[in-house]
């Protein structure tokens, strides 16, 4: 174990991440598919912004109970108005319900401030009228359409469209995961949170890039020499970017869990609470796909085309050895044979 | 060089007192989502958010950003204090009313202005009798104007005009906007503005030709007297021309002012949004504090991982964030735009991307050093090729941000916006500093003693 974490480090590792992904990739589906389920079945909890209705927040104190607050909501028209008490940090009561008619947002917030013994400016408050969120909805659909096709037209013209095809199922695999964990645990969602998924789809693609990056360069410089297969180009480009995205996603995860963390736990800032943990998921099942789901997909496409499905026979015919070891002994001459002069290696990349 | 113009840049803006603007979460406030409750022609939208804009003027708030974004118009009023005047003044309809004019006053005498506030208060001064500054009080202008609250229409009210050099103290309306059937700006040897009137109209409107024939009566949108024409005939029937020295923009305002008023732009509040001061601060200080914590975390981890390298990374960030501050003082500054609580997530989540950019660069060196390559030179070649990666990868988060900038609006624009300056700043970054720096290191400290890298060498290899 310690040797292979040495041989990580050094970035000197040879691991079949394709022949993982197929037992990987089933996991995967079942849960792409249990989240789509939770999806259908329990429905997502939608913040205010979605739905309309008000909420307001007051300081809370030691001496003021949730069932008081219940009481003067009910009495001013709000009855079904849902009472939370929020610790950690800063105490505060969340008040939300519908606003009754011949309310306004301050009158009620007054009301509340009174019972839980406040001034009334330090209650905050939101209305949100039910047709906003409509138009919210609507337009992140939008914008998400016209992302997704420039995206695939921007990685199509960049690699090529199996890559594109690839890249796209992942960040959809992603995005099906967190909203899934939304789904299932009832978490609400609000602007933050949907800021956050685009953020993970934007990771998801980064990560994915890079890996296809990398692919690509391996295409170029390594197949025509080599009787490798596509998915042993895929096996190595893998394990030379694994480095990368293990210590990418700690350093990203690190901000993300100190938001969490020192936000919303020590000082119980609520609305940093949702966004983080959108971003959390997001982020580890976003450089899991990238490896996981987008190089094994594309790998299998690639694989039939006629060139590869070549290598692929020949490599069965001259299965005498571990076609990974192949690769890396491979990989290995080849870099002797181009690091030698540094000059005239770097004029051949740029071509 | 870079550190040059970095440091210049944060110096200017720190000298300048410029701070970053905080928006209504981070400091409190009111936020206001406004959308028309019907179909309104373009430019009398364009109208309405003006009038919007002429009223948080006058509640004094002092980092107001009011934007249209598509058929919305979010008004965020940051460090406002009484929220409730804010949201019920925002929302209110403009209304048009004629008004006859008592008298003028000019705004920056305070004799006039002292005539003024005794006209308004009712008390006639008589005609001629120059008012004593020594017994008189001092009526400041802000005293004297009628405040938009109290503008009703059966009021005798003190208004300036619409470039605010002439003041108006105007009698009761004796004519709302709503009886304007059409209102159209010609050119008839000079620009005149045609007016017709429906039938209820014409006929207050011939009453009040009558009452005020040869004598001014004003125009006014919203408290702003924008035209005060003389009647000098008392039967229009329900067609009336007003003319004057009007250039032709000037004619066409006011034709725009008139039709506005015969259909105001009447809003619905979508999103209504109250934060306490309080509460703004826990949050901005929960989001410092764990911006700082998470920064901390990842520079251990660089430097534990990368040894020397992780320092460069560090300086990256140090770097980045001082040209970001910048940025966003600047920002808030001249535009008027505010740093909200998406906007400041996304920054915190920017630091991974320009972690990132390090670490792709950084493994490359690492693999070309493997394969034997001499530390300085590995430095040098793996850039090209790093870099190509970065730019792909920035450039796809360039696409979304562009994507969500433009069709998205509120929470998720303001995310757009900062991830589109943070990347751009990654590029930025990477190539005119942390190249530089991680060859100069190279060079200079590494002595071909790649552990100081947190690297291991072909020849160390063999004995592991």
């Amino acid at each position: 174990m310690s040797f292979s974490i040495r041989r990580l480090y050094r970035g000197d590792t040879s691991w079949d991440f394709l022949g993982v992904s197929r037992r990987v990739l089933t996991g995967s589906i079942v849960a792409v598919l249990i989240c789509v389920a939770a999806l259908f079945i329990q429905g997502l909890n939608l913040g205010i912004e979605f739905e309309g209705g008000g909420v307001w927040e007051a300081p809370a104190s030691e001496d003021v109970t949730t069932d008081a607050i219940q009481k003067t909501a009910s009495n001013i028209g709000m009855a079904d108005a849902r009472v939370q008490r929020i610790t950690g940090g800063e105490e505060i009561f969340r008040i939300r319900g519908e606003l009754p008619a011949g309310e306004t947002a301050e009158s009620i917030g007054s009301a509340l401030a009174e019972t839980a013994q406040v001034d009334s400016e330090s209650v905050s408050a939101r209305t949100v009228s039910p047709s906003f969120g409509d138009e919210v909805a609507g337009k992140a659909r939008r914008a998400l359409v016209v992302f997704f096709i420039l995206i695939a037209l921007y990685l199509t013209l960049r690699f090529e469209w199996k890559m594109a095809l690839g890249a796209l199922v992942a960040v959809a695999h992603d995005i099906a995961l967190t909203v899934g964990i939304y789904a299932i645990f009832q978490f609400e969602i609000s602007p933050a949170t949907v800021v956050a998924f685009l953020t993970i789809m934007g990771y998801s693609l980064y990560d994915t890039i890079v890996v296809f990056d990398r692919v690509k360069d391996n295409e170029r410089s390594l197949s025509l020499k080599t009787r490798m297969t596509y998915s042993d180009l895929a096996n190595v480009s893998l394990n030379q970017v694994i480095m990368r995205s293990v210590n990418t996603t700690i350093t990203s995860v690190l901000p993300v869990v100190s938001l969490l963390v020192v936000g919303s736990l020590i000082m119980g800032a609520s609305s940093l609470q949702e966004f983080a943990i959108a971003l959390l998921i997001g982020l580890v099942v976003g450089s899991y796909s990238s490896i996981f789901v987008a190089m094994p997909l594309v790998s299998s496409l690639k694989g039939r085309e006629p060139h590869w499905a070549e290598q692929e026979r020949n490599a069965e015919l001259l299965s005498e050895s571990n076609s990974i070891e192949n690769a890396a002994t491979a990989l290995a001459a080849d870099r002797y044979d181009r690091s030698a002069p540094p000059r005239p290696r770097k004029k051949g990349r740029k071509r | 060089m870079v550190l040059l113009i970095v440091g210049a840049s944060l110096a200017g803006v720190l000298s300048a007192g410029w701070t970053p603007v905080l928006g209504v979460q981070l400091q409190g406030g009111v936020e206001v989502v406004l959308r028309p409750a019907n179909e309104v022609p373009d430019e009398q939208f364009e109208r309405a958010i003006e009038i919007i804009r002429n009223r948080v003027d006058a509640i004094g708030v002092a980092e107001p950003d009011i934007t249209r974004q598509g058929d919305q118009v979010v008004i965020q009023l940051p460090g406002v204090k009484d929220k409730q005047r804010a949201v019920d003044l925002i929302g209110k309809t403009a209304e048009l009313t004629f008004r006859p004019v008592i008298t003028f006053f000019d705004p920056l005498d305070p004799n006039q202005r002292a005539a003024a506030q005794q006209v308004v208060e009712g008390s006639q001064v008589a005609e001629g009798e120059n008012v004593d500054e020594d017994t008189e009080q001092m009526v400041s202008l802000s005293d004297l104007l009628t405040p938009p609250e109290e503008d009703e229409a059966t009021a005798t009210v003190a208004l300036l005009g619409s470039a605010g050099q002439m003041g108006f103290v105007l009698a009761p309306a004796e004519l709302t906007g709503e009886v304007i059937e059409e209102a159209a700006a010609t050119f008839q040897g000079q620009w005149i503005v045609n007016l017709s009137l429906n039938d209820e109209g014409a006929l207050l409107f011939d009453q009040m030709a009558v009452a005020n024939y040869e004598r001014q009566v004003a125009i006014v949108l919203d408290g702003v007297v924008e035209s005060a024409p003389t009647i000098n005939a008392v039967e229009f029937n329900g067609q009336a021309v007003i003319s004057g020295s009007f250039d032709e923009a000037e004619a066409k305002n006011l034709a725009l002012v008139l039709r506005f008023g015969a259909l105001p732009v009447e809003f619905e509040r979508d999103d209504v949004r109250t934060v306490s001061a309080t509460l703004g601060e826990g949050t901005l200080r929960a989001g410092v504090i764990a911006g700082l914590v998470g920064l901390m975390l990842v520079g251990l981890y660089m430097l534990f991982y990368y040894r020397l390298l992780g320092l460069v990374a560090i300086c990256s960030l140090a770097v980045s964030g001082a040209t970001l501050w910048s940025i966003i003082a600047w920002l808030g500054e001249s535009k008027g735009l505010a740093l909200t609580l998406a906007g400041a997530t996304g920054i915190i989540v920017s630091i991974g991307v320009q972690v990132d950019s390090n670490i792709v660069y950084y493994e490359r060196i690492k693999e070309e050093v493997r394969r034997g390559r001499a530390v300085r030179s590995a430095a040098d070649g793996s850039f090209r090729a790093a870099f190509s990666t970065i730019v792909w990868a920035d450039l796809a988060s360039l696409i979304g941000a562009g994507v969500l900038y433009q069709l998205t609006s509120g929470t998720v624009r303001g995310f757009a916006l900062y991830l589109g300056i943070t990347t751009l700043i990654d590029l930025a970054v990477s190539f005119f500093f942390m190249r530089p720096l991680v060859v100069f290191v190279a060079r200079r400290l590494v002595n071909e003693r790649p552990r100081r890298l947190g690297l291991t060498t072909v020849t160390e290899e063999a004995s592991v």
